[in-house]
């Protein structure tokens, strides 16, 4: 599903990444960790087209990202699922609205949307939540809209940039546990995170960065 | 109506009214530029008017020496009178010409006694055809004219010439300006909208994320400015019928001139014209707003 050969991203004289080579396979889970300024949010920002790879080959889904060009990006990020730490909702669109986001860029009927809404609504634990604004929810249910939002239109892999930074622990289970119901479901995922913790409660794949070179795959 | 157009109507209208006042702001621009726009129109428009008015109603007087006997008189009269360039012809005998002088400037009477009758020459007033009536061809026609029996020519044409030259001048002048000011305009407007564009950004990132193409981010924005531009226009066009009557009105009272029911209002394909202009300015600055942050964003 995903596969880099000798990827290197430099920012000017700053390595960002150094010469990665990794394949990751449909249906896997792993976590990309490694201390503050490894690497990680790059790794993830190149799988999803925001960054290109300065050398070396990304394939994501069968796509070379590395010669991707701009046109070509939206249809890119209609097979990826994002999710983030600070959740990237939009306050002023109900959480229906936020999650139909990805299908009505698709150009979905109303009727799909409202029907796909309220199944993944179901899946992370927010039946009827759909007509809330999300900042009068918690910090866990607003992460759980987002992980709704990243799934709604059933991509085939899920990135998730420090999805529980910003939970406390019994929230920061509950939207793993959401992650891994959806990776059961065939989903890959791919989880930035340096919450050591959270990684020996779900034990996966680990892909560590240090100083942008990858140490443990 | 297609699922997807309704989608991106609904889009700005939404986005119109989440940004009400930074959109009256775009859509007051524009109002403002066409207003101007419009000025320009409806005095190349009724100056032009005025030039045609003038064009149609020329006329040759030919003065004859008064030693041309009357026979030979009515002779040239009824040659000219059969040449195809020449609408009608009429005799202004020396009494004729006299008396209209007498009665248009009375206080003239006694001086006009005292030089005799023979003053003023008689002459011919000829009206040429419309199509003859154009610069360059009264001068023709005015050499055809015998030397021998005519001692001067006049038909004033030299003056709406020179005001037509004016004119010329007026029409690039106004291209020169309404250009500066459509850009500065769209200048204007562009970075309004910017505004509107930059208060959605978190919004518009999120779109592009989950895989929205760059057509589906700017078609709302287009709609916003199509409907900022007729908004705008629609404005600038009830200002201009108000300046239009209060023009009117004012001359009137001023001058109590014909000439300022003759003063009209923009015809339909010059009000056409404007709620274009408008429209293009709302339409191409949000273009040029939403693709410069577009460029920004990946």
């Amino acid at each position: 599903m995903i596969r880099a050969y000798h990827v290197t991203k430099r920012y000017g004289d700053v390595h960002a990444l150094r010469d990665v080579t990794v394949k990751l396979g449909k249906g896997e889970f792993c976590y990309v960790t490694g201390p503050s300024g490894a690497g990680k949010t790059t790794m993830l920002k190149m799988l999803y087209g925001a960054v290109q790879p300065t050398e070396g080959k990304l394939l994501v889904g069968g796509v070379d990202v590395s010669k991707l060009s701009r046109r070509r990006l939206p249809y890119l990020r209609r097979n990826i699922g994002i999710v983030f730490q600070d959740f990237k909702l939009i306050p002023t669109r109900t959480v229906g609205e936020n999650v139909g986001l990805a299908l009505e860029v698709l150009g979905s009927s109303r009727d799909l949307i409202d029907r796909r809404v309220n199944a993944v609504l179901n899946i992370v634990g927010l039946p009827g939540r759909g007509s809330e604004y999300p900042p009068t929810l918690s910090g866990g249910e607003q992460q759980r809209v987002a992980v709704a939002r990243a799934i709604v239109n059933d991509p085939s892999i899920l990135l998730a940039d420090e999805p529980t930074g910003n939970l406390d622990g019994a929230m920061a289970i509950e939207v793993m546990e959401i992650l891994r119901a959806i990776n059961l479901r065939g989903t890959t995922v791919m989880v930035a995170t340096h919450d050591t913790g959270l990684m020996n409660r779900f034990p996966f794949r680990k892909l560590r960065f240090e100083a942008g070179r990858l140490v443990e795959s | 109506m297609p699922q997807r157009l309704q989608h991106v109507i609904r889009r700005a209208l939404r986005s119109l009214w989440e940004n009400a006042y930074l959109n009256s702001v775009s859509a007051g621009v524009i109002a403002a530029t066409t207003l101007l726009f419009g000025v320009y129109l409806s005095v190349q428009f009724n100056l032009n008017r005025m030039v045609d008015t003038w064009d149609r109603d020329v006329h040759v007087s030919a003065y004859f020496h008064p030693d041309v006997p009357e026979q030979r008189r009515f002779d040239v009269r009824d040659q000219i009178a059969q040449r195809q360039d020449v609408l009608k012809v009429r005799y202004v005998s020396t009494d004729e010409a006299n008396r209209w002088m007498q009665q248009r400037m009375p206080a003239m009477e006694g001086i006009l006694d005292e030089l005799g009758s023979e003053t003023l020459p008689a002459s011919l007033e000829i009206s040429l055809t419309p199509s003859s009536a154009k610069p360059g061809q009264i001068d023709d026609f005015a050499r055809t004219l015998s030397v021998t029996d005519f001692s001067d020519v006049d038909y004033g044409q030299e003056w709406i010439e020179k005001f037509q030259g004016f004119l010329s001048l007026l029409k690039l002048l106004g291209a020169i300006m309404g250009s500066l000011i459509l850009v500065a305009a769209m200048f204007l407007v562009m970075n309004t909208v910017y505004l509107v564009v930059y208060n959605r950004k978190d919004e518009l990132e999120i779109q592009k994320l989950v895989g929205a193409t760059d057509g589906y981010i700017t078609a709302p924005f287009l709609v916003e400015g199509l409907i900022q531009g007729l908004i705008g226009s629609t404005f600038a066009l009830l200002g201009l019928a108000a300046v239009h009557r209060l023009l009117v009105a004012r001359l009137k009272d001023a001058f109590e001139l014909a000439v300022t029911a003759e003063l009209m209002f923009l015809p339909s394909m010059y009000i056409a014209a404007l709620f274009i202009a408008g429209a293009i300015l709302g339409v191409g600055a949000s273009l040029l707003a939403v693709y410069r942050f577009l460029s920004k964003v990946n």
